[in-house]
């Protein structure tokens, strides 16, 4: 259905890779930075818009915000429709990309790595501090003291997950979504 | 249109009982699940503004136009044009991606040289519906180095009233969306106008009820005598044919978008498979009157294209005369120029569909070369 209509080699105007946004969720204590995205250059990928086939201008209306971006080096393939923006949509593929060649370089010491980890290491913890926040409520039935306030867990790391994710992956034009099982 | 497949509406009916409604309107599964999604922040949006309980049955109630047919744009009541999120209303033409791709490279090739470039500029957007047109030229103007200082003085006319409005309605956005510091930037931005007019009226005509003709506009608006010059004038009219729009242009346009943004009124004997290049005589005249040294006019494809680029080569004033494809910036391996009739080979610029013919002459030729 999808046809790659054209491919920018040259960029006149080229989109940088967003900045790392940091998800603290605890204010007070601050977490330690992730390393940073390793950074993409734009000589080093083609990218393409993805668009249906036919006329285009004022015959038709067609939201086409899909962007593709092949990393010339390694021929990872990677693509996002995520957003109804293009321009959003090719900051969105340049990050998936940056997490994929970082994984791929460091593996374990890789920024999905430590986030994966963080994720994990926060959802136990809050279910600590859960139990704790109970038993300190328990206490206080009886004993008068001072209560902190306590964190919600890794709400905001959730999101963050879900926000690079967001776009999907391709693996050199493969189906890209997978089928459902036990249908009907 | 082909059917859909019986298999494909069982996967999406195992994702979501919404998406089979979805999957005629959008084509694939995966564009049906990302405009479910759209369609559900929106609901979430619209629904937290007046009550939670609400934005179940409001969904469904989006779904359901969406599998009228009715484009997406107008349910959410916006639509991306380059950067800028614009306002979308019906009545009012949906702003389309090529549009953007031609006024960002426009805007790209005015600021590759400034020596000789004029410290003002004046921009005339004919027939400019939502008014995407200058307020993405002038946002990518201005995101260009070293244009800092240029002054872009900026009109748009249009003979819809509600275009003006909506128009109107983005500026305003916009504004609110700049720095608070006065720049030649925020300044031009404020000074943009949305006039009523029809491009269609020649002067001869003289009408004494609204609208009236482009020139007459543009001398009440700025008070002068002749006539202002304005060196770049840009349009996207109406280019449609009636027999185009009868086969190649999609349902959806045609029962939702206005008749009067897409296919010229043109009540002449003209074939009706030419009767789309109706507006194109008459903004050369204008561009003549008002003394145009650059010009850029979006068309529906090559022949449309070549029959414009012979129109501007008929002139002989044009020093060079361009076509772009959809994407003017891209590479590609399809012919780099077109033949015309009179023997005049024309370059073609970019990848894509014919999209746009680009000329200049005079002055302009000295810092645009
Ligand atoms: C194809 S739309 C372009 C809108 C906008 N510039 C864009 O690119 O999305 C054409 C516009 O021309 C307007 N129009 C139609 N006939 C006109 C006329 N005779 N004079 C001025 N504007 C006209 C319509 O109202 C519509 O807004």
């Amino acid at each position: 259905m999808w046809r790659k209509i054209w491919t920018l080699s040259l960029r006149t105007r080229g989109v940088q890779a967003e900045h790392p946004r940091l998800f603290t969720t605890t204010p007070g204590k601050p977490e330690k930075a992730l390393p940073p995205r390793p950074k993409i250059l734009e000589t080093e990928i083609d990218e393409s818009f993805l668009r249906g086939s036919g006329p285009g201008g004022q015959k038709i209306n067609k939201t086409s915000s899909a962007v593709q971006i092949k990393h010339l080096p390694t021929g990872i393939v990677v693509k996002s429709q995520e957003t109804r923006s293009r321009e959003s949509n090719r900051k969105l593929a340049r990050n998936l990309l940056a997490e994929k060649l970082d994984q791929i370089e460091k593996g374990e010491g890789s920024r999905m790595a430590i986030k994966g980890a963080r994720a994990t290491k926060k959802k136990a913890s809050a279910g600590k501090k859960a139990r704790r926040k109970y038993r300190k409520l328990e206490e206080e039935k009886g004993v008068k003291g001072r209560v902190e306030g306590v964190g919600s867990g890794g709400d905001g790391m959730s999101s963050a997950v879900s926000g690079d994710t967001g776009a999907s992956y391709t693996g050199g034009g493969g189906g890209e979504v997978g089928p459902a099982t036990g249908a009907g | 249109m082909p059917r859909l497949a019986p298999s494909l509406l069982r996967q999406a009916r195992a994702i979501d009982v919404l998406l089979p409604p979805l999957l005629p309107a959008c084509r694939d599964l995966r564009s049906a699940e990302n405009e479910l999604r759209w369609l559900k922040d929106h609901a979430i949006k619209t629904g937290r503004q007046c009550g939670l309980a609400h934005s179940d049955a409001s969904l469904k109630r989006l779904v359901a136009r969406r599998a009228r047919g009715e484009p997406i744009q107008y349910i959410l009541g916006t639509e991306y044009f380059g950067d800028l999120e614009l306002k979308c209303q019906p009545g009012v033409l949906i702003p389309r991606q090529e549009t953007a791709a031609s006024v960002t490279h426009l805007a790209q090739q005015l600021s590759k040289k400034r020596k000789g470039r004029p410290s003002d500029l004046h921009i005339l957007d004919l027939c400019s519906g939502s008014g995407c047109i200058p307020l993405l030229f002038h946002h990518e103007f201005y995101a260009q180095p070293g244009n800092e200082h240029c002054k872009l003085h900026m009109v748009g006319a249009d003979i819809s009233v509600q275009a003006l409005e909506l128009a109107r309605r983005n500026q305003k956005s916009q504004i609110a969306a700049q720095s608070k510091r006065v720049t030649a930037q925020t300044t031009s931005l404020a000074a943009m106008r949305f006039l009523h007019a029809d491009v269609l009226l020649s002067e001869a005509a003289n009408a004494i009820h609204a609208p009236i003709g482009v020139v007459e506009a543009l001398q009440q608006l700025t008070n002068t005598r002749p006539t202002p010059a304005y060196e770049v004038l840009i349009s996207n009219p109406p280019y449609i044919s009636s027999q185009a729009f009868r086969t190649t242009t999609a349902r959806s346009v045609r029962n939702f978008e206005p008749k009067l943004a897409l296919v010229p009124d043109n009540p002449s004997s003209a074939p009706s498979a030419l009767d789309g290049d109706v507006f194109y005589p008459r903004l050369l005249a204008l561009a003549d009157q008002l003394r145009t040294e650059i010009i850029l006019f979006e068309v529906a494809d090559i022949d449309q294209a070549q029959r414009v680029a012979t129109l501007l080569a008929r002139q002989s004033t044009w020093r060079t005369v361009e076509i772009w494809r959809d994407e003017p910036g891209a590479t590609s391996d399809e012919a780099d120029h077109v033949l015309l009739d009179g023997g005049e080979s024309v370059p073609v610029r970019g990848a894509g569909n014919g999209r746009s013919v680009f000329a200049y002459r005079g002055a302009a030729a000295a810092w645009l070369q």
